[in-house]
């Protein structure tokens, strides 16, 4: 694909994205029309409530949903990249262990009952302590690719038999809650979290974009790679840090939501290529479609009930990746 | 010039390479023969700064190479390994750009001069035509030109190669390296390689070196190495060498031991 092509791509993508945004804006159970949406938003004349839901409540939501949806596509598609392993992902390892062992503990020990705030500061901690054990663990194998996958897979299994242990040990209805944590949801995540994330989430992701062609020989692997002078063991260190913190960042937030951090990648890359440097904006945008718009649906399919954002991700995006699969290659 | 002094060296706790000393002159084509598991590669990984000695050292104009920078060594040896795993779908120019990486700024963005240099290259290895195609659409011989166009663009004095010619049919196996010889006399590099082939070795190399069980064996030129005592020895078979009509390079034939009268 030219240059040209790509840019008409990613110019599309960003529409879609502002597409999304305000239709999910718009839809909702109390009938507030598209127009009226965009007015609130806007600041033009409408009555008050509106404002309200439009402005407190459904665009902080949004706008997470597609913050944490970039984040997560983006750092998939970094995991996949330096594990040299396509089905890695975000949690591949054992980020996504360590935060549900957070969490769970934050519900189950009561102190989310006391403050909604120690949910996700626990969920962080626990980040921090599985992202450390791997990369001890990796450290030690000169962060080999396999030997990193090996150690965060053997964390993720230690760390969530830790909260299944919890689980059993505990009464149900905390269970209900900390269960439906861990599927991931966008209803009860804490407001004040969001300006942190807006700032760090983004710098994050455009570090990421421009490190693209070192992303590239990362993912070339080899001895081949060590010859270009470039430090390929501390850039894996580098990029390992800092895509685990987005992923941190994100999940300590919302959740463990699940698919959007392996296939958005996969279906970036089935459209624009393995170029790393093309693939991380890319991957940014559509996950930042994505997400927002898989929420809308787990608010509007069984409304009232709420359904975790989780399962609508991965059984949209499942479906329309076996499309992409039964389509043939173009040459 | 390359000074190799008492140079042992191995991995983890088995030593491959036992005191090697030799010397590199400026525009050598400069051959490593040797069996199996002699030591050629390691040889090769030590020069280009890939693995450290147990001992010993290594010097490029007089310079230790524990002293250059990443960057400043990728600018002054370049290396081709002996298998590269491209499972990545890059077009041959992404992965040629890779080459010029030495010469960018922090984030790797490829300027003009960038781009200037690896269209120069492909046109000097006539591989313009297919340089928007997959890397893995390549054959092997194909694959093989690329990957001299990646270390071409490095623009090193030195390039290293660890048995270009592996896997190629005799065309591509002199083509390729036709090309080294090339870049040999007309561009000044100076050219280090291994070899299995022994005829390739005889016929292009100007300066060959024997290694036996991590030890030279002999060095000198082609016609002081390549001589049936040493080769029988080494090799542990039986050999008849010759000099070529055309080129007065010496080669060697196998004989088979039934054939022995």
């Amino acid at each position: 694909m030219s240059n040209k092509k790509f840019l008409f791509v990613y110019i599309l993508m960003l529409v879609s994205v502002f597409v999304v945004f305000l239709f999910s804006l718009a839809i909702g159970l109390d009938g507030i029309s598209f127009v009226d949406a965009v007015k609130a938003l806007f600041g033009g004349a409408v009555d008050e409530n509106v404002v309200v839901m439009i402005k407190q409540i459904r665009f902080p939501r949004i706008f997470m949903a597609c913050i944490v949806g970039a984040g997560l596509a983006v750092s998939g598609c970094v995991f996949q990249a330096i594990l040299k392993n396509p089905l890695a992902d975000p949690f591949t390892l054992g980020i996504s262990g360590g935060a549900s062992l957070g969490a769970v503990a934050a519900f189950i020990s009561g102190l989310a009952a006391i403050r909604s705030f120690f949910i996700p500061f626990c969920a962080f901690a626990g980040m921090i302590v599985s992202v450390s054990v791997v990369y001890l663990l990796s450290m030690r194998k000169r962060f080999n690719s396999n030997a990193m996958i090996l150690s965060g897979v053997v964390v993720s299994y230690i760390f969530s038999s830790a909260v299944m242990l919890m689980f059993a040990l505990s009464p149900e209805n905390s269970v209900q809650t900390a269960f439906l944590w861990l599927m991931g949801n966008f209803s009860s995540f804490d407001e004040r979290l969001l300006p942190f994330i807006t700032a760090v989430v983004p710098i994050c992701i455009i570090i990421l974009s421009l490190s693209g062609n070192i992303i590239n020989v990362v993912s070339l692997g080899g001895e081949k790679s060590k010859t270009f002078g470039i430090n390929i063991e501390r850039n894996i260190k580098f990029l390992f840090l800092t895509a685990s913190f987005v992923t941190a960042a994100t999940v300590s937030i919302c959740g463990v939501v699940g698919f959007v951090g392996l296939m958005i990648p996969h279906i970036m890359r089935k459209i624009m290529g393995t170029n790393n440097v093309i693939l991380i904006p890319a991957s940014a945008f559509a996950g930042a479609f994505f997400l927002p718009l898989c929420d809308t649906l787990s608010r509007m399919l069984f409304s009232p009930v709420l359904i975790p954002v989780g399962v609508i991700t991965s059984i949209i995006g499942g479906l329309f990746f076996i499309c992409l699969l039964l389509k043939p290659d173009r040459k | 010039m390359i000074r190799i002094e008492n140079l042992s060296a191995g991995y983890l706790n088995k030593e491959i390479l036992k005191k090697i000393s030799c010397d590199i002159d400026k525009k050598d084509f400069f051959g490593i023969i040797g069996k199996n598991g002699a030591g050629k590669s390691t040889l090769l990984r030590v020069l280009c700064n890939l693995i450290k000695p147990y001992s010993g050292n290594v010097f490029i104009d007089g310079r230790n190479i524990n002293s250059f920078s990443r960057k400043e060594f990728a600018k002054t040896v370049s290396f081709l390994p002996q298998c590269i795993d491209t499972s990545l779908s890059f077009t041959v120019s992404e992965f040629i750009m890779f080459g010029r990486y030495p010469y960018m700024n922090i984030f790797k963005i490829p300027s003009d001069d960038d781009y200037a240099a690896i269209k120069k290259v492909m046109n000097f290895l006539c591989i313009k035509n297919f340089a928007e195609k997959n890397i893995n659409e390549l054959s092997g011989g194909e694959k093989q030109i690329v990957l001299i166009a990646q270390v071409l663009v490095q623009e090193t004095d030195i390039i290293v190669f660890d048995e270009p010619t592996s896997h190629l049919d005799i065309g591509n196996q002199n083509d390729i390296l036709e090309i080294l010889k090339d870049l040999n006399e007309k561009r000044d590099k100076t050219i280090i390689l291994s070899l299995h082939d022994l005829n390739a070795a005889g016929e292009f190399c100007s300066k060959l070196i024997l290694i036996e069980n991590g030890s030279v064996c002999r060095q000198g030129t082609a016609e002081e190495v390549l001589n049936y005592r040493d080769i029988e020895r080494v090799y542990n078979t039986t050999v008849v060498v010759k000099t070529n009509p055309i080129s007065n390079r010496p080669y060697v034939i196998p004989v088979s031991k039934t054939g022995k009268r």
